[in-house]
């Protein structure tokens, strides 16, 4: 029975930049792993090509955690198959790009239950899973918008700032019974093509707050080894961030929105 | 048949030799030293396979190849090298076509295609950029068509590395460069791993083999390929840097060199820069490095 005693990380969004990133870390630490997202044949590549890469055992599920049904599903077979963590990376989230009134009421309800909903919904169905012999590890992945309110971002800054506030009290929460929970908040994340567009588009701020997701990755594992309650990736990002809790929301609402408006005209497609 | 004549003549004006009928893949062949190499190639009377990763640009360049040349025997074939499934789809796919006209046989395999990524990006199979594209694919796509290649009389592989092998070793520790991503170094080290690639399939193939490798110091050229991937610094870098370098087609002549001069045996004669041998890095001979990545490259293409 030596496969059930095995513990591995679960990491939701796996297939994303920064998901792939967290994979491939915590399989250069030797940890096997449990992936998810929407896409079995994308979750199968990578799986393969990291278990090729570190000698680890790479699990898969594909399943779309937005769908309350679907992630009940999820959760429920992990426990039928009887496997344990000891790592728990809730990292899959998503937006829609664009102004509140031209998003449909399907996609803002979808920001709220991938980002809000599953985590809180897997963070507490995976708990029950731990690993009891090892400390257990959550890491929330929210984000610098956490910390102000975004206009034509206002959905996902939100639900970036519950996922702040949802892990800083668990941290405290939680700590009696050997459980860290830290919240990752990197600024822009230059992971894919799309998101290297928006980064360049952004001019020189883009470029300067962002960092690579493998450096993130990594920085964002040892923090939550060490117990950390937040990590924000970069020096300059950490200064924006206190600055946030210096200006009051309303003055830096209206700042990034002045931003973001000189942005999407320069992101926008010229043919 | 009109057209054949045609090419056989202009064979033998240019070169003197016989190349007619020959069949050549050339990567990342819609611009730059690619495209130049592919349409020399076609003027000698190659039978050329094209590939290129946006199904537009192949189309172009494929339309504008057979527009300036008639009688070329040109085909391109879309595929995103970064992709592992791709390239073995790739190989198939010029075996398929191949296997119809000459009985599936290659004489010539020129793994050109190559990138820059600012960022620490990876691929579908979870592997850093530089290194999937610029090393991995050119390995596995070889490896792929080695049947094909086997049938010729004598065939070559021809990668195009660089003069950034020089001054640097692989990383050994993290050869994805995960952790503390830099752009050049990333780039370097996949520029190294091309010549290290090169000399381990000499070595493997052994004396009198009927294939052999070679790689390509293209020298400072004057192409996209510097800010493509990039922002920032290193695109402004290489937009500035780029005018001092040289046309592609000429940067592409050591490669036709490679491609159409008999009796280009010699073993200690690797890496070639304006179409003579050049001493490469004492690095990229290493047996034991060109070994462990050998063994590296087939596991993580396995």
């Amino acid at each position: 029975m030596l496969s059930s005693m095995r513990s591995f990380v679960l990491i939701t969004g796996a297939t994303g930049g920064l998901g792939k990133a967290f994979a491939a870390e915590c399989a250069a630490r030797g940890w096997d792993l449990f992936l998810t997202d929407l896409s079995e044949s994308r979750l199968a590549l990578l799986a393969v090509g990291l278990s090729r890469l570190h000698n680890v055992e790479v699990k898969y599920r594909a399943c779309n955690l937005a769908d309350p049904a679907a992630r009940e599903e999820f959760l429920k077979s992990l426990e039928t198959a009887g496997l344990q963590f000891h790592f728990l990376i809730n990292n899959a989230g998503l937006d829609f790009e664009g102004p509140f009134a031209e998003r449909t009421p399907e996609e803002l309800a979808t920001v709220v239950r991938l980002n809000v909903e599953a985590t809180v919904a897997i963070t507490r169905w995976v708990l029950r899973l731990r690993d009891q012999a090892r400390t257990f590890r959550i890491l929330n992945v929210s984000s610098l918008a956490g910390f102000y309110p975004m206009p034509v971002k206002a959905v996902y800054a939100a639900s970036k700032r519950f996922l702040l506030q949802f892990s800083l009290a668990l941290h405290c929460e939680l700590r009696g019974d050997d459980i860290t929970v830290t919240a990752l908040c990197p600024a822009g994340m230059p992971s894919n093509p799309g998101v290297i567009r928006s980064i360049n588009a952004q001019g020189f701020m883009g470029r300067v707050t962002a960092k690579n997701v493998g450096f993130v990755a990594a920085k964002a594992i040892d923090r939550a080894l060490a117990g950390r309650a937040v990590y924000i990736p970069g020096l300059l990002n950490l200064f924006l961030s206190r600055l946030g809790s210096l200006v009051p929301s309303s003055v830096a609402a209206a700042l990034i929105n002045r931003r973001w408006r000189e942005t999407s005209k320069r992101c926008t497609p010229s043919n | 048949m009109e057209h054949v004549g045609a090419r056989r003549e202009k064979t033998e004006n240019t070169t003197g030799k016989n190349t007619t009928g020959k069949t050549a893949v050339i990567t990342g062949a819609t611009s730059g030293i690619g495209l130049a190499a592919l349409k020399e190639l076609a003027g000698l009377g190659f039978r050329v396979i094209g590939v290129g990763r946006a199904a537009k640009r192949c189309a172009e360049a494929e339309a504008s190849i057979r527009s300036e040349m008639p009688g070329a025997r040109v085909d391109y074939l879309v595929a995103d090298l970064s992709s592992q499934r791709q390239v073995r789809d790739l190989a198939a796919a010029i075996s398929r076509l191949l296997e119809t006209e000459n009985g599936g046989c290659l004489d010539l395999l020129v793994n050109n295609a190559g990138t820059v990524s600012s960022w620490y990006v990876t691929t579908e199979d979870g592997y850093e950029m530089q290194f999937a594209v610029n090393h991995l694919a050119p390995f596995l796509l070889t490896r792929e068509l080695l049947p094909l290649l086997n049938k010729a009389g004598f065939a070559r592989v021809i990668t195009t590395s660089s003069g950034s092998h020089y001054n640097t070793r692989m990383n050994w520790r993290d050869v994805m460069y995960r952790r503390g991503y830099n752009c050049l170094l990333a780039y370097k080290q996949s520029k190294l791993a091309n010549v290290l690639f090169t000399s381990e399939f000499n070595r493997r193939q052994g004396p009198g083999s009927r294939i052999r490798a070679y790689a390509v110091d293209p020298g400072l050229v004057n192409t996209g390929i510097g800010e493509k991937g990039t922002n920032g610094f290193v695109c402004w870098f290489w937009r500035i840097r780029r005018q001092r370098g040289v046309a592609p087609e000429i940067a592409a002549r050591t490669i036709i060199h490679l491609a159409t001069t008999p009796g280009l045996e010699d073993p200690e004669a690797v890496y070639w820069k304006d179409c003579r041998p050049k001493r490469p890095s004492g690095y990229s001979q290493r047996e034991d490095a060109g070994r462990r990545l050998w063994e590296l490259s087939e596991r993580l293409t396995s």
